[in-house]
């Protein structure tokens, strides 16, 4: 073989030339593929993260947000029946199977945990098929009652690492399957071991500077007599629309309080075919409001009438109030704050019970005195007597419930409302209204006939009913201008005229963090081991490959010699 | 962590071509420059692939393998060849010697091929969190191709450079080269014709191009006889 002479020089212009484009080249190429989105995890599935909220100052609900941990699927390892470290795993609990005593004791000793994943099954999902209706069954309800109890616990604890609720899916169902299984050897998936790593990649949550509520009202103004119309009676329909929940991105509130809202937007339309024509024109004055902040102690309520002037306000002559009027039973509560001897409420109370027994349905009367030093305002109705406004609510729950507590939460969605007992308690209120403002006591009329003109529309009913169910209403985090409160607003004037949207700062005590839903990827990881191990193989191969072409090529002596340079200087001096 | 996945399967896909540079004479002889501008007349025959495959094939909708696409991508690969003839021949190198130039020249079209069509999914799926076998088995497809390119190049050299070769080996030679030029076309077909899984892919390759870089050099050293 030919022994060429080194020529240096000549090799180099040509490498300095091509040498920077190339390396700009293949910098540009980098840069581009580095802003290309990594998304290759074995699944994406949407999460909904437990309400951060403080009353008061006092932190509830989960404090963080981003999660990136591995996988795990019990509280305690198998091998040993104490509970194993889990300050860095997500455990991935489905709903289903959950067990609650053993949540409650670990969320109360507050022992660590990297994070939470709890899978609701996808009946519970608020895109699933609203095949509502007759055929819930009892492992539906079931499930209810223990979601329920899981949204109680988790809104009254405070939980200092991230919790999310998803859907079980299939992909979900395999991770878990997989990770289960790999739990069953006892060896619980860290870094150094490989197996599924949980990312939510979301910024840290952050206060909601001035959390807005609007409440939405219209008139039906009614028929002037001699006198001026502003000294006409006012009868005031109330329901409030927004929603509370453990996930608010998932609180779509159904029956508390979609049936309210469905049930108002309802008698407003069908009076408002009354109110149109002046000679069916009632001498009372219809004035419908869909209030806001429910759950923060009827916040919006109390805003409201403040902001009605006192003349209107000394006009009113009851409210009836909407609250959770939408379950497959067939009791009905009529909450007061005046005592039942009160000539007004056995007035309002006969009247109601009068038509139910016509329709067939059972109305109770419930008295609860209100305590004007307790801020707790546990109905409606108590915001219109704190100011001395005869009021009622009408609802299906039998008792006061406690702050956030029947609010429209995880369990209430569509599944758990039936359309025509809705329907039925429109046409109970409307008919008992219409009595009233008609002075029909004692008659047999039925105004509100089936298959009349003013039959209650079963398809408006459940065509709102659906739209609520799939729209999550927790006042904080709905915007000023938001969809829904636009659309109610639309509908409102529809039927009724002066339609006002009023918009207030919600009361200091609550306040609300953001960050309520995100995006989960799985990724399946290897273990630091075997990126060593890799390496080590890799780098053996290498070795070896060069040491098999050194000796082709130049023979075992170069190889040797590459090894033995200062050795044989030494040789060569002595 | 996964960077050093990365890290991993960047020596696997590029170690091999740095550690055939420094081991074999190639180094001592200083021969970075054909490897350079083989690399650059690589870039360019894969350009003009490009533009033919994109004005003469049309796109199918399923996966499924069509004798007469594959064909097409077949004749079109025999661009591939005339490119590395233009390596071989027409670029002025400097004064070294025959088996050397075929080496320089294989090597800088193997790094050429690896960087083009290697460089940028390793750069966006290795770095991620999940982890998968593919970045592996690309680099063993890498190193098999480092061998194929190093044949191909030396049965080049044979039979566009040498000039007196023994009458009998002639057809071997072409033979040899001519399946080793239509190479990508059988890997296309075991993948969609067949459906074998990528595991399998990889290790027929990686036995076919030793096979063949065995032969070649079998070849090589037959015709060097003569002339020594």
């Amino acid at each position: 073989m030919a022994n060429c002479p080194k020529k240096v020089q000549n090799s180099k212009p040509s490498s300095v030339l091509i040498d920077p484009v190339y390396s700009s080249m293949i910098t540009l190429l980098i840069i581009v593929m580095a802003c290309v989105e990594i998304c290759d995890a074995v699944t994406v599935v949407d999460v909904y993260r437990l309400v951060q909220y403080d009353i008061g100052g006092v932190p509830f609900g989960s404090r963080l947000a981003s999660l990136n941990h591995h996988a795990g699927s019990s509280l305690f390892s198998s091998s040993s029946g104490a509970a194993a470290d889990l300050s860095r795993t997500v455990l991935i609990l489905p709903v289903r199977e959950l067990n609650l005593t053993f949540i409650k004791e670990y969320i109360a000793q507050r022992k660590p945990l990297g994070g939470l994943l709890l899978l609701l099954p996808p009946a519970f999902s608020p895109n699933a098929d609203s095949v509502g209706g007759a055929d819930h069954d009892s492992v539906k309800d079931l499930m209810k009652e223990v979601l329920v109890e899981l949204e109680q616990l988790l809104i009254h604890a405070n939980i200092p690492y991230p919790v999310y609720f998803g859907f079980e899916d299939d992909g979900i169902n395999t991770v878990l399957a997989d990770v289960k299984k790999n739990d069953a050897t006892g060896q619980l998936a860290t870094a150094t071991t490989g197996g599924y790593k949980l990312v939510v990649a979301v910024p840290e949550p952050k206060k909601i500077a001035s959390p807005t509520i609007a409440n939405i009202q219209g008139w039906l103004p009614g028929l002037k007599a001699d006198g001026d119309s502003n000294q006409l009676p006012t009868i005031a329909i109330v329901a409030s629309y927004d929603t509370f929940g453990a996930a608010p991105a998932l609180s779509v509130g159904s029956d508390s309080n979609g049936s309210g809202v469905v049930a108002l937007l309802e008698i407003a339309r069908l009076f408002s075919i009354l109110y149109s024509n002046p000679k069916t024109r009632g001498r009372y004055n219809l004035l419908f409001g869909l209030t806001s902040g429910g759950p923060y102690n009827y916040n919006g309520t109390y805003k409201w009438l403040r902001s009605l002037d006192q003349r209107q306000r000394e006009t009113i002559d009851y409210a009836i109030c909407l609250n959770s009027i939408g379950s497959f039973n067939n009791d009905l509560w009529i909450h007061v704050s005046k005592p039942p001897e009160n000539a007004y409420i056995k007035q309002i109370f006969e009247g109601f019970s009068n038509v139910a027994e016509e329709l067939g349905l059972k109305v109770g009367l419930k008295h609860k005195k209100i305590n004007i030093s307790n801020t707790r305002v546990a109905w409606e109705h108590e915001q219109f007597s704190r100011l001395r406004v005869t009021a009622a609510t009408l609802s299906e729950l039998s008792f006061a419930p406690e702050l956030l507590q029947s609010t429209g939460g995880l369990s209430d969605n569509r599944h758990f409302v039936d359309e025509a007992s809705v329907s039925r308690r429109v046409k109970l209120v409307a008919e008992s209204l219409a009595r009233h403002i008609y002075d029909l006591k004692g008659k047999d009329i039925n105004i509100f006939a089936d298959n009349s003109s003013l039959a209650v529309n079963p398809s408006y009913v459940r065509s709102w009913l659906d739209l609520l169910s799939t729209t999550p209403r927790v006042a904080p985090f709905l915007s000023k201008t938001d969809p829904i409160i636009m659309a109610l607003k639309k509908e409102l004037a529809d039927h009724t005229i002066e339609v006002n949207v009023q918009q207030e700062v919600l009361d200091g005590m609550f306040t609300f963090y953001d960050s309520t839903t995100g995006r989960l990827h799985i990724y399946q990881v290897a273990s630091v081991t075997f990126d060593l191990l890799l390496l080590l193989v890799l780098g053996s191969y290498l070795i070896v490959l060069f040491s098999f072409l050194v000796i082709t090529t130049r023979g075992l002596d170069d190889l040797i010699s590459l090894f033995r340079r200062p050795p044989s200087r030494k040789v060569k001096t002595a | 962590m996964t960077l050093f996945h990365f890290f991993n399967c960047a020596i696997l896909t590029f170690g091999p071509h740095a550690v055939y540079y420094s081991a074999t004479p190639l180094s001592e002889y200083d021969t970075l420059g054909t490897s350079i501008k083989a690399a650059v007349v690589y870039l360019i025959t894969a350009l003009v692939k490009l533009v033919c495959l994109a004005t003469f094939l049309n796109v199918s909708e399923t996966d499924s393998f069509d004798p007469y696409q594959e064909l097409l991508k077949a004749l079109i690969g025999f661009i591939d060849v005339a490119g590395l003839y233009f390596a071989l021949t027409q670029l002025t190198h400097r004064n070294i010697s025959q088996c050397h130039k075929f080496q320089a020249v294989g090597l800088g079209w193997a790094f050429a091929d690896s960087v083009l069509h290697r460089l940028a999914p390793l750069w966006v799926g290795a770095r991620g969190l999940e982890f998968t076998w593919d970045y592996i088995f690309q680099g063993l497809e890498a190193n098999a191709n480092l061998v194929l390119s190093l044949s191909l190049a030396a049965l080049g050299s044979l039979m566009w450079l040498r000039k007196n070769k023994p009458k009998t080996l002639i057809p071997i030679i072409y033979a040899c080269a001519g399946i080793v030029a239509t190479m990508p076309s059988i890997t296309s077909y075991l993948r969609q014709g067949l459906g074998w899984h990528l595991p399998k892919i990889v290790g027929f390759e990686l036995f076919t191009s030793l096979a063949m870089a065995f032969i070649s050099w079998q070849l090589f050293a037959a015709c060097q006889r003569p002339s020594n």
